[in-house]
């Protein structure tokens, strides 16, 4: 070690620094660091995901459904009636493609003479159709149809789902709701959880036994009966002419409810874990040579109480976001999460769970996401306890 | 000591009859009496049948009176009539407690007989490959969806290598004998534990995991080290002592579940344990059932929670409760 | 280690190679059938039993007067002969100005609770005196209630005259009206019928469900544990003659995700009608053809008529050219045939095939095929223009926007509301999807009608029987009415009202069938509901099972339990 090493080492370093270089000294915490944030890239950049693959998450496509890895399709023919909408209403002129087309095929429902182009676009799978094509006449607007006809082959990477929707960008899709949701139960869970558990444990008294109680009531509450009475429940009646009141009646109300569903059953076993601890750390000698020393409560509790805490909390946590995934897709079981449909890994599972001896992979890659997610949180948790747990720091 | 014992019973029996009527209130507060449910099913239903159902369930009654005749019958040491199934609630219940109970009891052991010993293993060899092997272990059995676990091994277990019975709680239709009968029920018990204890292992062994990493780094290790205490007694007296807290917490948490039933675990297997009853009582508003049930859950809650802040005092002798 | 490893691995493989890919040597025989239930059951009484998995059940166990059998036709089981006025054994007559209905039932001869005591006409007289009793839950009184006295033969027990208080066409479809075994139940009966729901407390088949006596079908119960199984076994006094299966047990698996695995390991030999979602039989048919299993998957499309129920209150679906436009634009032979691969058939209207009064006559009644483009026709007459983000808007700027809304966790309605909310998509209406738990959805969302838009669930209904209570002005639920009533669309058609109130009490069948016909026209050209598919009964069973048939109505295949048996297996394999 040369003199310039030592020197920094004897130098007072802030607090962030240390935590930010023993968290890096951590490599799976990194690791589990990175995984996180590949996530929340994802989530942020589904749309443009979705506009560079061209793949749709709720495109359907009834007449391949549970289709393997690897597999291209046709889209389905309502798919097909769509593109070719888009294509006669860009403005151009295809009069003289229609004109070919008919002197080639019979109108099925001889109803206007744009239906022929309709016609065709659903009657044969696409390839026949090309090969038709070849042989047109060169016309107006030719092209144009060609390369709508070629766009009805889709590559499907990993499969197809139960209405022949692409299972990779429903995963890309399904990560927004899932992140979102494991991140903020951890939040609410370590806020909430905190906040009850410090003023609990280190107060006693009247105080303890009020919130305790409060935390046993709700760990026992019939957690069913709260649901149906919350998604019966018509939020109009109660945030009507509040600024919230836009969110009745819209595609937020669910989610709405849903959020304060797994914020409000998030946080009684980090209280009571925090609880626990504080219990036993407030009577060590260093509380009492602070409040000897005239520190206030407030202050006792930040910087001294809390941190001794941290080994508990990180791990009941970490642990709760994997079991908050599964729960915001139980919760739509009740028609109180996301609706339908809005792809989440939750609810991929869920609706794999009936078909688990025909189509495996449908439940098997949520599932591996949901384990590389709770793996990474954990292994977070378990880098923050060796940065911020004053016991684990190495001195 | 016994005045705080005493103090906390009598807040226990006064959540417990708040939250009675509170949870009361909430079950009459689902939309949809079961005379409701009724019509749904059947459109030949006169509305002179649902009224006249109506009175006979006490349906028209208001909610203080019916909770009110609801609570006397209880206090009466009466647990009233399943409404569901016409039977008193005691017999309907009694034997699907009993087996709810041996399910999670011994699942609970199975699990804290592995976690502890893995856990600690973990914290002490911390940053190895068994550390990590365990700890992906433990992911694993967190992240499994209970569903999925089951129906994997009854697939694994009772298909491929036909080895327990797919589901159910015994062979029925068959006479036994004591001795058989045990070990007709262990059989029946064995993927059903499996699976509850692979999630709570994973649970355990990170929260002992972790807290032993904590008390491990303590001074006072140090101290014994250099004292020359043999190596298990320092894991075991001044390590696993002092990672006890939250393990109390953790512990005192799974026990109060000890009679609320695994209802996924039990309805996958289709053992007859009480989670689905409940569930289903729950559904069908069935009062009687659905309030039993919850009144146990309450208590379990409470009186584990009242032990836990007991041995807290055993584990660390420094917190008193005056 | 790795010796080990690569052991146990071999083992394995041996052990799942050598498990047979379809033996006979598994099959159940005559002696023992074990059937899986999806749901609970509660108890037999038959007064009192509403749960669908315990008629099942008590099919085995007890019979009544008549039944449907499987080619929807009525059947006399402990009748010897259903009264007609045709055959003579029921007339009309009037009494005080109403015109009533006598009819003659008359009981086979060798009808015998299982305990040996002859089942007369005094089991239904006490029956109904039950069914009556106040303090007695009953759900359908009205099976009961038509019926105003019960008149025994004095020579002939088994002999009586029912007196009708109404001349309805049907006066003798009575297949609910039960037998209860007056010598056992009576005294119970007599001292607690005061006491509100005493009686179902107290009755011998709740205390005591194991007495043979309280049966009159092929079996009697043997053993009996709520929530799990019931074990049946055969009744030597049953009037039908033995049955040929000597012991059935039923088991209930709650989750239907692990019937398949129950069966496959023998835990059960067949799956009852209340089981596998019907994805599930769709995947587990490919598997049993694929890999040549033992089993039979049985499909049978039912009454159960799915629909969307369209609220005539929302001022964008009072446009009957708007609610055109939806039905034309939903493919249903496409819905069906990609998502149910074809087995469960689109719906015309309310009425399923099985059901006599069924039409799909073009003349008689409005087809709707799959035309999307005369959807978006029809929506342009309507005065709703597309606009560039692909949906409609009508003059004031309001987007065409409906709400669709089912009951959660229900995960074929789920899928079929996706698809349908692709469709309507595609010409240009935007749907919303909000879904509630079953006790929501029809505990306030239906029958207060608080859907805004579309609701999509399901009737069952007998066949031949009136819609009245879905259709007519006066079935509206309001406030006023107490919210009675199951006319959700809130439709009214005082030409369908008036219709429906002449349906019961005309005898001459050729009528009633241009009634219904009528009603149907109306029905499907002012589509107040959209009709989507008829749902299909599904039941596994293994291949050696004879004599059994999935109806398809509500009459359950347990019916005609007696008839069914197994062919040795032994017999099977040397074919």
């Amino acid at each position: 070690m040369d003199e310039k090493q030592k020197q920094k080492y004897l130098e007072a370093q802030p607090m962030w620094k240390i935590v930010a270089s023993q968290f890096a000294e951590h490599r799976m915490a990194v690791v589990g660091l990175i995984v996180i944030l590949f996530f929340l890239s994802i989530s942020a950049f589904a749309p443009i995901i979705s506009a560079i693959t061209g793949l749709d998450p709720d495109e359907q496509n009834v007449f391949n459904r549970y289709q393997p890895a690897f597999s291209t399709v046709a889209t389905s023919s309502i798919n097909r009636e769509l593109a070719v909408e888009r294509m006669l209403a860009n403005g151009k002129d295809y009069t003289a493609l229609i004109d070919a087309a008919i002197a080639q095929n019979v109108l099925e429902y001889p109803t206007t003479r744009e239906d022929v182009l309709y016609d065709m676009a659903t009657a044969v799978a696409p390839e026949v159709l090309l090969d038709e094509l070849a042989s047109f006449p060169q016309v107006e607007g030719l092209n144009d149809f060609i390369a709508v006809v070629g766009g009805f082959q889709k590559f499907h990477l990993l499969g197809t789902d139960e209405l022949g929707r692409d299972v990779l960008i429903r995963l890309v899709y399904g990560t927004r709701v899932s992140i979102t949701v494991g991140l903020m139960v951890a939040f609410a869970a370590a806020f909430i959880g905190l906040i009850i558990g410090s003023l609990a444990g280190y107060y006693g008294g009247y105080l303890d036994a009020t919130l305790m109680r409060l935390t046993d009531a709700l760990i026992s509450l019939p957690i069913l009966v709260v649901l149906i009475v919350v998604s019966a429940i018509d939020l109009g009646n109660i945030i009507g002419g509040t600024p919230l009141s836009f969110i009745v009646g819209s595609d937020y109300e669910s989610i709405f409810k849903m959020v304060f569903i797994l914020c409000l059953f998030s946080w009684m076993q980090v209280a009571r874990l925090v609880r626990g601890s504080i219990l036993s750390i407030k009577e060590q000698e260093f509380i009492m040579a602070a409040k000897t020393l005239g520190a206030r409560d407030s202050m006792i509790i930040l910087t001294h109480v809390v941190p001794n805490v941290i080994a508990p909390l990180l791990v009941a946590v970490t642990l709760g976001i994997g079991n908050s995934i599964l729960f915001e897709a139980a919760l739509s079981f009740l028609g109180l999460g996301i609706q339908p449909p809005t792809p989440s890994w939750g609810n991929m599972l869920f609706n794999a769970q009936e078909m688990v001896q025909h189509a495996p992979m449908l439940a098997i890659l949520p599932g591996l996401l949901i384990l590389a997610t709770v793996i990474s949180f954990n292994f977070v948790g378990d880098g923050l306890q060796d940065a911020i747990d004053p016991k684990s720091i190495r001195r | 000591m016994t005045s705080f014992i005493i103090r906390r019973l009598i807040q226990t029996g006064i959540v417990i009859t708040l939250l009675s009527f509170f949870c009361y209130l909430l079950m009459t507060l689902m939309p949809g009496d079961p005379v409701d449910l009724m019509i749904s099913a059947n459109p030949n239903i006169t509305s002179e049948d649902i009224e006249r159902l109506r009175a006979l369930y006490g349906l028209d009654q208001p909610v203080l009176v019916r909770y009110w005749n609801w609570v006397s019958t209880i206090l009466s040491g009466d647990l009233g009539y399943s409404r569901t199934y016409r039977v008193p609630v005691q017999e309907l219940m009694g034997p699907r407690l009993i087996n709810t109970f041996i399910l999670s009891a011994a699942a609970l052991l199975v699990s804290i007989l592995i976690a502890l010993p893995l856990g600690i293993l973990a914290a002490l060899k911390k940053g190895t490959r068994l550390d990590y092997s365990i700890n992906m272990f433990a992911f694993t059995g967190i992240s499994i969806p209970s569903f999925w676990l089951a129906i994997v091994l009854i697939i694994v277990f009772a298909i491929w290598i036909p080895l327990f019975p797919a589901s159910g709680t015994r062979t029925v239709g068959v006479d036994l004998s004591f001795g058989e009968l045990l070990f007709d029920r262990i059989r029946y018990l064995v993927l059903p534990v499996l699976s509850l204890s692979l999630m709570s292992i994973g649970t355990f062994v990170r929260f002992t995991r972790s807290a032993m990493i904590e008390a491990m780094a303590n001074d006072y290790i140090r101290t014994a080290r250099a004292k020359g205490l043999s190596w298990p007694r320092i894991i075991v007296i001044h390590g696993f002592r002092n990672a006890l807290i939250p393990l109390i917490t953790i512990l005192a948490l799974s026990f109060s579940g000890l009679f609320s039933g695994a209802i996924i675990t039990e309805t996958v297997f289709s053992y007859q344990g009480v989670g689905s009853l409940v569930y289903e009582s729950i559904i069908s508003n069935d009062f009687n059932v659905a309030m039993v049930a919850f009144m146990i859950s309450v208590s379990m809650v409470l009186i584990f929670n009242l032990l836990a802040d007991i041995l807290y005092g055993v584990a660390d002798p420094r917190i008193s409760y005056s | 280690m790795r010796k080990i490893i690569t052991s146990i691995f071999v083992f394995g493989l041996i052990v799942l190679t050598t498990v047979p890919t379809k033996s006979y040597s598994n099959l159940p025989t005559n002696e023992e059938l074990q059937v899986g239930l999806s749901q609970e059951f509660e108890n037999f009484n038959p007064m009192i039993m509403s749960m669908l998995a315990t008629t099942w059940m008590y099919n085995m166990v007890g019979r009544t007067l008549m039944v449907l059998n499987e080619d929807a036709e009525w059947e006399p089981q402990l009748a010897k002969k259903i009264p007609s006025l045709e055959n003579g054994l029921a007339e009309r007559f009037t009494e005080d100005g109403v015109e009533k209905i006598r009819a003659v039932w008359e009981i086979v001869d060798n009808a015998k609770w299982g305990d040996g005591t002859d089942l007369t006409c005094r089991d239904f007289k006490f029956a109904r005196e039950v069914a009556l009793a106040p303090t007695v839950a009953i759900t359908e009184r009205e099976t009961y209630e038509q019926v105003e006295e019960i008149i025994i033969d004095e020579n002939n027990p088994r002999r009586c005259t029912f007196k009708y208080k109404e001349a309805k066409w049907n006066f003798n479809q009575i297949p609910k009206f039960y037998a209860l075994p007056e010598h056992l139940e009576r005294p119970i009966f007599e001292k607690y019928k005061e006491q509100p729901e005493g009686y179902e407390q107290h009755s011998l088949y709740t205390t005591s469900p194991t007495n043979p006596g309280l049966y009159n079908g092929p079996y009697v119960v043997t053993e009996m544990t709520l929530g799990s199984h019931t074990i049946f076994e055969r009744n030597p006094y049953f009037f039908g003659g033995p049955a040929k299966i000597n012991r059935i047990i039923t088991k209930v698996i709650s989750n239907t995700g692990t019937l398949e695995a129950n069966l496959r390991s023998g835990t059960i030999d067949m799956i009852s009608v209340l089981g596998m979602s019907f994805d599930q039989a769709l995947a587990f048919n490919q598997r049993v053809q694929g890999r040549n299993l033992p089993y039979n998957v049985n499909f049978q499309p039912s009454l159960v008529y799915e629909h969307l129920d369209l609220n005539l209150d929302n001022p964008f679906l009072q446009d009957v050219r708007v609610r055109k436009a939806l039905v034309y634009a939903i493919d249903r032979p496409g819905l069906t045939n990609a998502l149910f691969g074809g087995k469960q058939p689109p719906a015309y209207h309310n009425l399923a095939p099985l059901d006599p009064w069924f039409t799909n006559d073009p003349k008689k009644i409005v087809v709707y095929p799959y035309r999307r483009r005369e959807a978006a026709r029809l929506l342009d007459d309507a005065r709703w223009k597309l606009r560039n983000d692909g949906f409609r808007y009508n003059e004031n700027g309001e987007r065409l926007e409906l709400t669709i809304m089912t009951t959660a966790g229900n995960q074929v309605r789920e899928l079929v509301q996706v698809y349908l909310q692709d469709q309507w998509r595609s010409i240009g209406i935007r749907v919303r999807i909000q879904n509630e738990p079953p006790r929501v959805f029809f505990g306030q969302t239906t029958n207060r009608r608080r859907f805004t838009g579309v609701a999509m669930y399901a009737w069952v209904s007998s066949p031949e029987s009136n819609p009245r209570s879905s259709l007519s002005c006066d079935r509206i639920p309001t406030e006023e009415n107490g919210w009675s009533g199951q006319n959700y669309p809130g439709w009214c058609n005082e030409r369908v009202t008036e219709l429906l109130e002449k349906l019961d009490l005309e005898f001459d069948e050729q009528k009633r069938l241009n009634i219904i016909h009528e009603v149907l026209y109306h029905y499907t050209n002012e589509v107040p509901v959209i009709p989507l598919y008829y749902r299909s009964d599904i039941s596994v069973t293994p291949i050696n099972l004879r004599g059994y048939q999935l109806p398809g109505h509500q009459f359950s295949a347990t019916n005609h339990v007696e008839r069914w048996y197994l062919e040795d297996p032994k017999k099977m394999e040397n074919r």
